[in-house]
């Protein structure tokens, strides 16, 4: 099922929380929506959802307008961040709560709904843990019970807000994968909301980063990466160094030191370089570069990271690199960016 | 356990001095009286009467003090409004006032020329002096046990949950109903067991109001009194006697429905 996002505005009291988003999802995409806190991302699900109705601007699925629907008459499924369990009743009933609470004309007979249960329970691999209580689980099991309750009423459209920031990594990680299968499997709509880059960069089709109340960039995960839209898309995505620098006759400079970049097209006046740590030259002391002081070099992966301090500007920049003979600190180094992007300044 | 030994056995020894020695004197002067006698006067046609209106009186109070408590906690711990500080504060003051302060103003409201008698009494309705004044009396002291007792748990349950119900297509009943209740059990239960403890022992604000007949509209406590006025000490502590194992064996039940559904959510 799409989603269809436009013109959505949002304010609570005087802060905006949401300015006239637009977003489509396409029909069985997975797309993350990330951002620092009070981006407004997860108000753009609860909006979606029905949890939180738009000051302006439509959401409708498959076309048809669902602005003021309330959730109950949506048909999302929706997994909150802390599981919202009902902690009084029983794994399995958590897991039948949707489809008990239809009218009765709707509802499927008791064998039938004790039968979905024990094939929801088996998808989210939790077979047998149906007679025990919330409070009985650990942080992850928690999580898939939430997650089956909410395909128990076979949404076509699943909705999570941070679903796994209260886990910790090495669960996080194992679930990632299994909810990717799954919504590929079932043919979901899905979109989560995620602070963590990493997180959305694995598990999305495409990623909408956000910041302030407004969408950055919507693109694949190799395009936000590698060529990010905005100075705020390059700093919140991936590893990345900023310096202050201005352009002069075309050339950047830093302080009196022209850089010698690849090629771009900013116009003159104060501008901001990014660059990943991964795409520099280091090269001797001297050449057209800029000069650093290296205060720190450790391995880390298949490369040395090097913190190296640099006159004017107070965080050590970070680089990797790749050859035999690492620098070691103290030594005099030259940093040549070798791909980098230009931001000018607002 | 490290300390466990010193913390019980400070537990006993407190329990002991400040109500187990007082209450078992209540046990060991109607002794004295011997069981047949014990009998007459602790099960006499006037006291028993007045069991039924102290403990009838204070269960109907305590679970309308449940419902009405409930809404106030909800609407407490989900609404935010100007002078909610003071709102909340009020729902404390049948804690402080003195219950005498609070029955004679009752009385005075409740009289057939106070401000509301004098309208309720035509319709048929007679509040001061009769049964419905104690129940009036008890709901005023009973009220803030119930909301301080849910509002923390209320405050916990977190609105997601409710959110959660939305989300899977129940409506608000149903959400009340089958989420949030179960969720709030346990604590509305103590909530009505404090304000039942409290209004089966209550005299002070139910003295005037009730109008004390005998047979109609007399309470235990005021018995006990009437008894301790008469010199009959002995007759007293019988029917207090009567009145301290009822409550207890109560209290201890509505304690183990406590236990029985806390432990379902918790195991």
């Amino acid at each position: 099922m799409g989603i269809t996002v436009s013109g959505i505005s949002k304010r609570f009291g005087g802060f905006t929380a949401l300015g006239d988003i637009d977003l489509e999802a396409k029909p069985g995409e997975f797309l993350a929506l990330l951002g620092p806190s009070g981006s407004g991302k997860t108000t753009l699900l609860r909006i979606i959802a029905g949890l939180e109705f738009p000051d302006a601007g439509t959401v409708a699925f498959d076309g048809v307008d669902v602005t003021n629907q309330p959730i109950t008459d949506r048909g999302v499924g929706f997994v909150f961040q802390q599981y919202a369990l009902f902690r009084h009743m029983t794994v399995a009933d958590n897991v039948a709560f949707g489809l008990t609470v239809r009218k009765k004309r709707d509802r499927p007979a008791k064998a039938e709904i004790a039968r979905r249960v024990e094939e929801l329970l088996d998808l989210v691999h939790l077979k047998g843990l149906g007679r025990r209580y919330p409070a009985q689980l650990s942080g992850g099991q928690r999580q898939r019970v939430a997650l089956a309750r909410a395909l128990a009423v076979e949404p076509r459209i699943l909705l999570l807000d941070e679903p796994f920031g209260a886990l910790d990594a090495k669960v996080r990680k194992d679930l990632r994968r299994w909810l990717r299968e799954l919504h590929d499997r079932m043919g979901l709509t899905s979109i989560f909301v995620t602070h963590d880059q990493e997180e959305a960069l694995e598990l999305a089709d495409r990623v909408v980063v956000m910041d302030h109340g407004k969408i950055e960039q919507i693109a694949t995960p190799e395009t936000i990466y590698n060529d990010p839209a905005s100075a705020f898309v390059f700093d919140f995505v991936g590893e990345s160094n900023r310096l202050p620098i201005s352009v002069r006759g075309g050339t950047a400079h830093f302080g009196q030191h022209p850089l010698d970049l690849p090629p771009h097209e900013a116009a003159d006046g104060e501008a901001t370089l990014f660059f990943r740590p991964h795409d520099v030259e280091i090269v001797d002391d001297g050449a057209p570069a800029l000069p650093a002081v290296v205060t720190l070099a450790r391995p880390r992966g298949g490369a040395t990271r090097i913190e190296a301090s640099i006159t004017g500007r107070e965080a050590p920049l970070e680089l990797d690199y790749k050859g035999d003979a690492p620098p070691r600190p103290g030594d005099r180094i030259g940093v040549r960016p070798l791909r980098a992007r230009l931001f000018g300044v607002q | 356990m490290p300390g466990f030994g010193l913390t019980l056995g400070f537990t006993l020894f407190y329990l002991s001095l400040i109500v187990l020695i007082p209450l078992s004197t209540i046990f060991i002067r109607s002794v004295t009286l011997g069981p047949q006698h014990f009998i007459d006067v602790g099960f006499s046609e006037r006291a028993i009467a007045s069991y039924r209106l102290s403990f009838g009186a204070a269960a109907a109070a305590a679970a309308v003090n449940s419902l009405f408590g409930l809404l106030i906690a909800w609407v407490l711990v989900r609404y935010d409004f100007p002078l909610k500080r003071l709102v909340s504060a009020m729902v404390d003051l049948p804690f402080a006032l003195p219950t005498a302060v609070a029955g004679i103003a009752l009385t005075a409201i409740y009289a057939n020329n106070g401000w509301l008698g004098q309208y309720l009494e035509p319709a048929g309705i007679k509040v001061a002096y009769t049964p419905l004044g104690v129940v009036v009396a008890l709901v005023f002291v009973g009220l803030p046990f119930v909301v301080r007792s849910v509002e923390p748990v209320l405050a916990d349950l977190g609105h997601d949950v409710e959110e959660a119900a939305a989300s899977l297509g129940a409506g608000r009943i149903l959400t009340f109903t089958r989420v949030i209740l179960p969720a709030i059990g346990p604590a509305l239960l103590t909530g009505f067991a404090l304000a039942f403890a409290r209004g089966v022992g209550e005299y002070g604000s139910v003295i005037f109001i009730a109008g004390n007949m005998p047979y109609v509209s007399e309470v235990s406590p005021l018995l006990i009194v009437t008894q301790l006025e008469q010199y009959d000490y002995a007759g007293a502590t019988a029917i207090a006697s009567v009145m301290l194992i009822a409550s207890f064996l109560l209290l201890l039940l509505i304690n183990l429905i406590q236990i029985w559904s806390r432990n379902r959510m918790t195991a």
